[in-house]
């Protein structure tokens, strides 16, 4: 028999592509949300280099996803552009990106990244707490071992950028200090 | 009952409800299915935009995991009351919200199903994807609508329909009752008027119709139609009464013609054609006349039953003869029927007559066989124009049926006389047939006796006269012998004298019937007057004799026997006496001829009897009658050329009638009875006979006379031995020759001799010689017959005669 071998090395790539068996759910579930974000928001026309240029999203910092945000946009468009994922270790490096994700690593520099992406249509996304507060777009948190959006539309206002009243439906809406 | 045996209207009712409800109900149920299919898309148009807009909302509950919100959208659905259930699945195809939210998951599906609507029993279900934009499916939503929108709807549809349908209904049964009268109406008075004309045969009738409809002109060829048939039936009943009239008519001619020739006679024929025509024509007045000779005068020879009284008033009864005048009555004479339609005022006097008793219209039809018109047949009645064509025709050929009926008769009478006269012809020829035989008989027996008696009667005269020296009572034997032979001699006389013709040796001398008759009624007194006397009979004897009646020549003696015959008879036919008549007179026609008439009141003859009455031998009086009385008187009149006419019936008597031609008629032939002295020379004579006794008997009687006599027993050796002794220069003076000889007879010894020696007398002897005389086969070769048996003194005399003639010659 052969499909023994086979399936234990079907197994054991599937324990060893999962690191952290009780955290993998949670980032599995932000990126997917990460990745839905795209289809909620609308960007500035200026924003992308042309109509087939790809919607980026960009993970700042250390990135916790483990490869869960490649899984969720492989093979996925939105809007008919193809999705492509960068890391970023600082905020200078950034170059094209539509969805930031600032990862908890960057809690320190958050208000100061934040300030300098001003100006910028890039949607900003954090599960760091008081994110909303330092002028982050969108929070996740996690609650009741859910997942929790809180928006601050006012920011994305500023950033040009156009938040589905679907996306604000689900979410809990927070102003800018 | 079939549709097709309703009446009209029921199936206009029902074919305008059925077309109608037909009509609604496809109307009704296209627009229910129309309604209903456009209802279901609408609903789920509905359900496809409800859901849509739940499913759009739901994105963004279902993109980030929000089941609360997931559950708020759906419970957004409460709006729609249709809605009984709703779901929202993830994109893994997990429940993830539910509405209503106490709705157990068993209701709902376990997994999301496939995209897309269905309609389940009762309810709708959709089911949609949720997906924000055109981007990854995020879920699918499920959505259970209830069907009682549509249901309702259904209902509400069907409560139209049914209701459209009723008061449809209701409208096409009224108009169909409207369309009914207008249709039906003027059917049902078409067959109302087809029934009133077949079954009445009420040909007047007419259908009501003022439209123009197909009904309508139906009914106006059907009324033209019953005029045109009114008309035939008019035209039919007129033919048929016609032909009836025709039949009647030609059956009453048949009858009329049948009895008219059932009938023989004029008048009883007339008799029955006018009753036939007052029967059968009706009329009032009928006559037959007959015309004369002259066709001035019509004689009246029937009149019907019902014209009696008229033909008094008028006088024409009976045979009433009436004048012609120059009216219609000469026209019909002339072989027209003329008709008077209206004699009222006529101005000829036998119309006149005729208008008198009451007639008005009178046709005279002709009589006429051949076109000779013989008579009139005239018909009246007692109203003007009261004979049509018809009648007049039928009259004419009436006429002409009953015309050549008459003529028929006529013929049948004369055919029928002729035939009678035929039959009477026949018997009599039959009778005369029958008497030659007899005759012929009684001849031939004469004969043989004749020549058996010859030489006694010779021989015993001679020794009479010759024998001097005889004893007594030698010549007492011989002179018996000589009446017995004579006796003989007259028997077979008499009966030659049945049927003997008159012949030379008749002495005619004139006789006067008037002067015959009281000799004989005073000879038979003893018969008629004191033999029935003495027996208590009285005969009363009457003679009736026209006085100046010519003579005729005739045998007197023979006439007094016939009518001493005759009233014997007559005396025989009255055993008890009666009523004897003799009468005398001139009998009617020509040549003038006389008749005596012996008539009695006795028992008379039938006819078989009358018939035979004048044969020989035939009698009526059994062992009293010998059958010789009638038949002698038979033989007289035959001898004298006379006729006999016997009258008789049983019980009415008989009546003998003979008729006598008057003397100019009769060859009279003068009797030469002379005295005949003997022969004074001898001469050689030559004798002829088969029969050597005749032979033997005449040479000795004539030898005795002096004469010198040769025989021969046979013509061809008397012929032989003239000739020798003419050959040897010593001829016969006289050739005495028998008639009846085998090979070579009497008439070819004549010729002979006379062709040798036409100088030579030549006598013949025989049995046959009246026969001779009468039949004037007398050949001319012979001088002189003779009759078996000769006389001597016979002989005597016609060696005398013959000789003497060559003498003077």
């Amino acid at each position: 028999m052969q499909v023994l071998p086979l399936l234990c090395a079907a197994l054991l790539s599937a324990g060893l592509g999962r690191p952290c068996a009780a955290a993998a759910p949670e980032y599995q579930l932000k990126a997917i949300f990460l990745f839905r974000f795209a289809e909620f928001v609308e960007w500035p026309p200026q924003a992308f280099a042309d109509a087939q240029a790809p919607l980026t999203i960009c993970v700042l910092g250390e990135d916790p996803f483990d490869g869960y945000l490649d899984d969720a946009v492989r093979g996925e468009k939105v809007n008919d552009r193809p999705l492509e994922v960068r890391r970023y270790r600082e905020l200078g490096q950034l170059g094209a990106c539509h969805i930031l994700f600032i990862s908890s690593s960057e809690r320190e520099r958050m208000k100061r990244d934040l300030d300098a992406l001003k100006g910028r249509s890039v949607l900003t996304v954090s599960d760091s707490d008081g994110f909303d507060r330092d002028g982050g777009m969108i929070g996740l948190e996690l609650a009741d071992n859910k997942v929790r959006l809180e928006i601050n539309p006012d920011a994305a206002r500023a950033a040009d950028l156009k938040l589905s009243s679907k996306l604000l439906v689900s979410a809990r809406i927070v102003g800018t200090p | 009952m079939s549709f097709r045996d309703l009446p009209i209207r029921r199936k206009l009712a029902v074919v305008i409800l059925a077309v109608s409800a037909l009509m609604l109900l496809i109307t009704c149920s296209t627009f229910i299915v129309y309604e209903l299919l456009t209802f279901r898309q609408g609903m789920l148009t509905n359900i496809e935009t409800l859901g849509r807009v739940t499913a759009d909302n739901s994105t963004g509950a279902l993109a980030f995991e929000n089941a609360e919100d997931a559950a708020e959208v759906l419970g957004a659905l409460r709006a729609e009351r249709h809605v009984v259930a709703a779901a929202l699945y993830d994109r893994a195809g997990h429940l993830f919200a539910k509405y209503p939210a106490d709705l157990p998951a068993a209701a709902l599906p376990p997994a999301a199903e496939a995209d897309g609507y269905r309609f389940e029993q009762d309810r709708l279900v959709a089911v949609l994807p949720v997906q924000q934009g055109g981007n990854a499916r995020l879920g699918t939503l499920h959505i259970v609508s209830d069907l009682v929108a549509l249901y309702a709807r259904l209902r509400l549809y069907l409560e139209i329909t049914a209701t459209v349908i009723a008061i449809s209904f209701l409208l096409a049964f009224v108009l169909s009752r409207f369309l009914q009268r207008q249709i039906a109406q003027p059917i049902l008075s078409l067959a109302d008027a087809a029934r009133a004309v077949s079954e009445n045969g009420n040909y007047t009738v007419r259908v009501q119709n003022p439209g123009r409809d197909e009904v309508s002109r139906l009914a106006e060829a059907f009324n033209h139609m019953l005029a045109q048939i009114q008309q035939q039936h008019r035209e039919l009943s007129n033919n048929a009464a016609r032909v009836r009239e025709q039949l009647d008519r030609l059956s009453l001619l048949q009858r009329i013609t049948r009895a008219i020739g059932e009938r023989q006679d004029l008048s009883s024929m007339f008799q029955v054609l006018i009753r036939s025509l007052e029967d059968g024509l009706a009329i009032d007045f009928g006559c037959a006349c007959l015309s004369d000779a002259t066709r001035q005068r019509l004689a009246v020879t029937g009149i019907g039953a019902r014209g009696v009284s008229m033909a008094a008033k008028m006088e024409l009864t009976g045979d009433a003869m009436f004048a012609v005048d120059r009216n219609g009555l000469s026209q019909c004479l002339q072989g027209k029927l003329v008709y008077e339609p209206d004699i009222a005022g006529a101005a000829f006097p036998f119309l006149q007559r005729l208008e008198r008793v009451g007639l008005r219209s009178v046709v005279f039809a002709p009589l006429a066989v051949e076109s000779q018109v013989f008579g009139v047949l005239i018909a009246g009645r007692c109203v003007p124009q009261g004979f049509s064509s018809a009648d007049c025709e039928f009259l004419r050929q009436l006429s002409e049926h009953a015309a050549l009926a008459a003529h028929q008769a006529q013929l049948h009478g004369a055919l029928q006389k002729a035939y009678d006269d035929l039959r009477q012809t026949q018997q009599a020829v039959l009778q005369q047939e029958r008497l030659r035989v007899l005759g012929q008989m009684a001849s031939g027996i004469a004969h043989d006796i004749n020549n058996a008696i010859s030489p006694v009667m010779l021989y015993t005269e001679s020794l009479l006269e010759r024998e001097a020296g005889l004893s007594a009572s030698a010549r007492r034997y011989l002179e018996i012998i000589q009446r017995a032979v004579d006796d003989v001699a007259q028997t077979v006389l008499r009966m030659r004298e049945f049927y003997r013709p008159r012949d030379a040796e008749m002495a005619l001398a004139p006789v006067q019937l008037n002067r015959i008759v009281p000799q004989v009624v005073d000879l038979t007194r003893a018969r008629w007057h004191d033999i029935p006397q003495k027996r208590g009979a009285v005969i009363k004897l009457k003679t009736e004799l026209q006085p100046g009646l010519p003579g005729f020549m005739g045998v007197e003696s023979e006439i007094r026997e016939a009518l001493t015959n005759l009233i014997f008879n007559a005396l025989d036919a009255m055993p008890d006496g009666g009523e004897l008549t003799i009468r005398s007179g001139l009998h009617d026609g020509t040549p003038q001829r006389v008749y005596l008439e012996v008539a009695d009141s006795g028992v008379g003859m039938d006819e078989d009897t009358r018939r035979r009455c004048l044969e020989p031998f035939f009698t009526t009086k059994g062992e009293r009658g010998t059958g010789l009385g009638l038949a002698m008187v038979y033989g007289m009149v035959q001898r004298h050329s006379a006729e006999i006419e016997v009258h008789s019936a049983p019980g009415k008597g008989t009546r003998i009638r003979l008729l006598f031609l008057v003397a100019s008629q009769v060859a009279s032939t003068a009797g030469a009875g002379a005295d005949a002295p003997r022969p004074r020379q001898h001469l050689r004579i030559l004798i002829i006979d088969d029969d050597p006794l005749v032979i033997n008997s005449l040479r000795e009687t004539l030898e005795a006379d002096g004469h010198a006599v040769t025989a021969a027993d046979g013509g061809q050796q008397g012929i032989d031995a003239f000739l020798d002794a003419r050959g040897r220069n010593q001829p016969f003076s006289v050739v005495i020759t028998d008639l009846g000889m085998p090979y070579v007879d009497g008439r070819k010894v004549a010729q002979a001799i006379k062709a040798a020696a036409p100088d030579t007398p030549v006598i013949m002897l025989t049995g046959w010689g009246q026969r001779l005389v009468a039949d004037k086969e007398v050949p001319p070769e012979v001088d002189k017959v003779l009759n078996k048996p000769p006389r001597l003194q016979a002989l005597r005399e016609a060696l005398l005669e013959c000789c003497a003639e060559r003498v003077s010659r």
